[in-house]
């Protein structure tokens, strides 16, 4: 099956890496050019900048292009656009203004490549992609930055592509270990809303954002308010004196965003104690572990749950680390297949795969 | 002053004079102070695309070690009128202006948050922007009435920023860091973004970072609104957070 075709079902869909050069510009690319050959009208933004010709950071990386075809909707910012050189019909000013310039929805009156740096904000880059989709476009593409997810978030796009790859590591089992645990974390449990303690934990994050936290008994009944900013503050001592203060504590909601620090904390607390605890946030985009991966933290009695689920479509991966080494592609896919269930996987340079080749020259990928 | 009008489609390098395309530069080479060594650097600089290059000094810094003055010329050309076209050019407003315009359009104290973030521990950059001594006799954010400004200092942890940024109601969060070739701290930057997104307060809180290796594209890429790098001083910075304050006052979103 197409990559198109995978993820033809989310309207709005975003494409976001693991680390920079992980392929996400040689992915938007495949999919421009099989919803092109489909005949599908779309748009595309960036959280970040695409299309670019070198690296930002190391500027011996040679960057692909983003070509879009005549027709295609795009929100980048009117400096961008004009140096594209391509025609295009202007539809909306946005008044949102970036270190490139300001933000602009246009149309475009032939094929061009064109340098796509839309809204920086995930609400803003959601806001272009409702409005591409309102002017016509029947699939908006998001595309993330760097290894920022927030464009990932359900409230944002209904739907991700993940991008990984051999920049991650020069071991191939690396690569996998750490790819493993970051599509952990996009799929973190869901709380079923009818469920008492997701029932609470939803009750909560209506209640709006200024509560920041609470802690939940398993039968969503006991919901003590914490104090603001809690998740990012508290210390390792408060958070054992709150478990043993709450003996029946089963979950801490946690409406903004949760710091490695705080997960640490709780789960020596609750080691301590021998206690399970959930920690519940509003999706996996506001979950921040770096150091230790989900599976780490469960064993240490913390499991991580969300009130609503990231859409995983397919994970594609880039068997070259620039300037740097590469891994064969089919052995890569295949460990990453053994170690990732139910997940699609594809390298869209490969000759197996059988989709429309985005028009990217393959001397990008060449063999350092 | 120039004789002539400059073509600011074709700039080159200027030294004695319009065009001549002259520049001055030094380097080490880690090899023995010798006429070889001499023969060396000009070689090089022609590699480097130089023409007509001249060594007027070279000395040596350490045994195995010499140290070169250069002379060469440059006859590569830069389109200066296309980059100003671009809208990346910000007019940079004088202290006291930036005083006046708060009071009229922003009309309360700005709060500014500032550290060096991560494993960072230099702080340098975030005391010669915020504190009152400020840099090269410019003083920093502290000094201005416009601002109420926190230095939090160096090896700052994200939460912990965040935090202080929420509770004293931030209009700008400014995070100083060394970004190297090895990507290094480029997670820490993004992380920070992504924090705030996560805290719901992406659009209301103006994001700045500042380092060595700083652009506007690279803050792009990060997810900040503005990037500032070497030889930036504390009223740029200040320029740019009041006029993006009096901007988005202006359009509500």
């Amino acid at each position: 099956m197409l990559l198109s075709e995978l993820t033809r079902a989310a309207p709005r869909l975003a494409l976001v890496g693991l680390a920079k050069n992980t392929g996400k510009t040689v992915t938007l690319n495949a999919l421009l050019a099989e919803l092109s050959a489909a005949g599908t009208p779309v748009g595309v933004t960036s959280v970040g900048r695409d299309g670019e010709q070198h690296d930002v950071i190391d500027f011996r990386i040679d960057k692909p292009r983003v070509r879009l075809e005549e027709g295609s909707l795009v929100a980048t910012t009117d400096a961008l656009l004009s140096a594209s050189g391509t025609g295009h019909e202007l539809l909306d000013r946005t008044g949102i203004g970036t270190p490139l310039g300001e933000v602009v929805i246009a149309r475009l009156l032939s094929a061009g490549e064109v340098e796509v740096a839309g809204p920086s904000a995930a609400q803003d880059a959601r806001a272009m992609a409702d409005a591409m989709l309102a002017h016509g476009a029947e699939q908006a593409l998001i595309d993330g930055a760097i290894d920022r997810r927030a464009a990932s978030s359900p409230h944002v796009a209904d739907g991700l592509v993940a991008c990984t790859g051999a920049v991650l590591s020069e071991d191939v089992h690396e690569v996998v270990a750490r790819t493993r645990e970051a599509i952990e974390l996009v799929r973190l449990p869901t709380l079923a809303a009818d469920g008492p303690l997701g029932a609470a934990a939803h009750a909560l994050a209506l209640a709006g954002s200024e509560h920041g936290a609470a802690v939940l008994s398993a039968d969503g009944a006991g919901a003590a308010l914490l104090p603001a900013r809690y998740a990012l503050t508290a210390q390792a001592a408060e958070i054992a004196a709150l478990l043993a203060e709450h003996r029946d504590a089963a979950a801490i909601a946690v409406s903004g965003a949760l710091p490695e620090s705080f997960v640490r904390d709780v789960a020596l607390a609750a080691r301590r104690s021998r206690r399970e605890i959930t920690l519940v946030v509003a999706d996996a985009t506001h979950v921040f572990v770096h150091e230790r991966g989900v599976e780490h933290y469960r064993a240490q009695g913390v499991r991580l749950a969300v009130l609503a689920p990231i859409d995983l479509l397919a994970l594609t991966v880039n068997p070259v680390a620039p300037q740097s080494h590469s891994f064969d592609s089919a052995r890569l896919r295949d460990l990453l297949s053994e170690e990732i269930a139910g997940v699609p996987i594809f390298d869209v340079l490969h000759p197996s795969y059988r989709g429309a080749q985005p028009p990217v020259s393959r001397a990008l990928r060449s063999r350092p | 002053m120039p004789e002539r009008e400059v073509d600011l489609t074709r700039v080159r390098p200027y030294a004695d004079h319009l065009g001549d395309g002259l520049v001055q530069m030094s380097f080490t080479l880690p090899v023995p102070y010798s006429l070889a060594a001499r023969r060396a650097a000009l070689e090089l600089a022609s590699a480097m695309g130089f023409e007509e290059p001249e060594v007027v000094h070279y000395e040596q810094l350490t045994p195995g070690y010499t140290y070169f003055v250069m002379y060469v010329r440059c006859a590569a050309t830069v389109d200066f009128a296309s980059l100003q076209e671009e809208g990346f050019d910000i007019e940079y407003l004088s202290e006291d202006e930036i005083e006046t315009f708060a009071a009229e359009h922003v009309r309360r104290p700005i709060v500014v948050v500032g550290a060096s973030t991560g494993s960072d521990t230099h702080s340098v950059g975030i005391d010669a922007m915020l504190n009152l001594k400020g840099y090269h006799g410019h003083h920093g954010l502290e000094g201005y009435r416009a601002f109420e400004t926190y230095n939090l200092g160096s090896q700052v942890p994200n939460a912990a920023l965040l935090a202080k940024a929420i509770e004293v109601g931030a209009d700008a969060i400014l995070v100083s860091q060394t970004v190297t070739q090895q990507n290094l701290h480029v997670q820490n930057l993004t992380e920070l973004v992504e924090m705030v997104e996560a805290e719901g307060r992406r659009r209301e809180v103006i994001l700045a970072c500042g380092g060595p290796r700083v652009t506007n594209e690279l803050a792009k890429e990060l997810g900040y609104d503005a990037g500032f790098s070497k030889g930036t001083y504390p009223h740029h910075l200040a320029s740019f957070i009041v006029r993006e304050l009096a901007a988005r006052a202006a359009v509500p979103r």
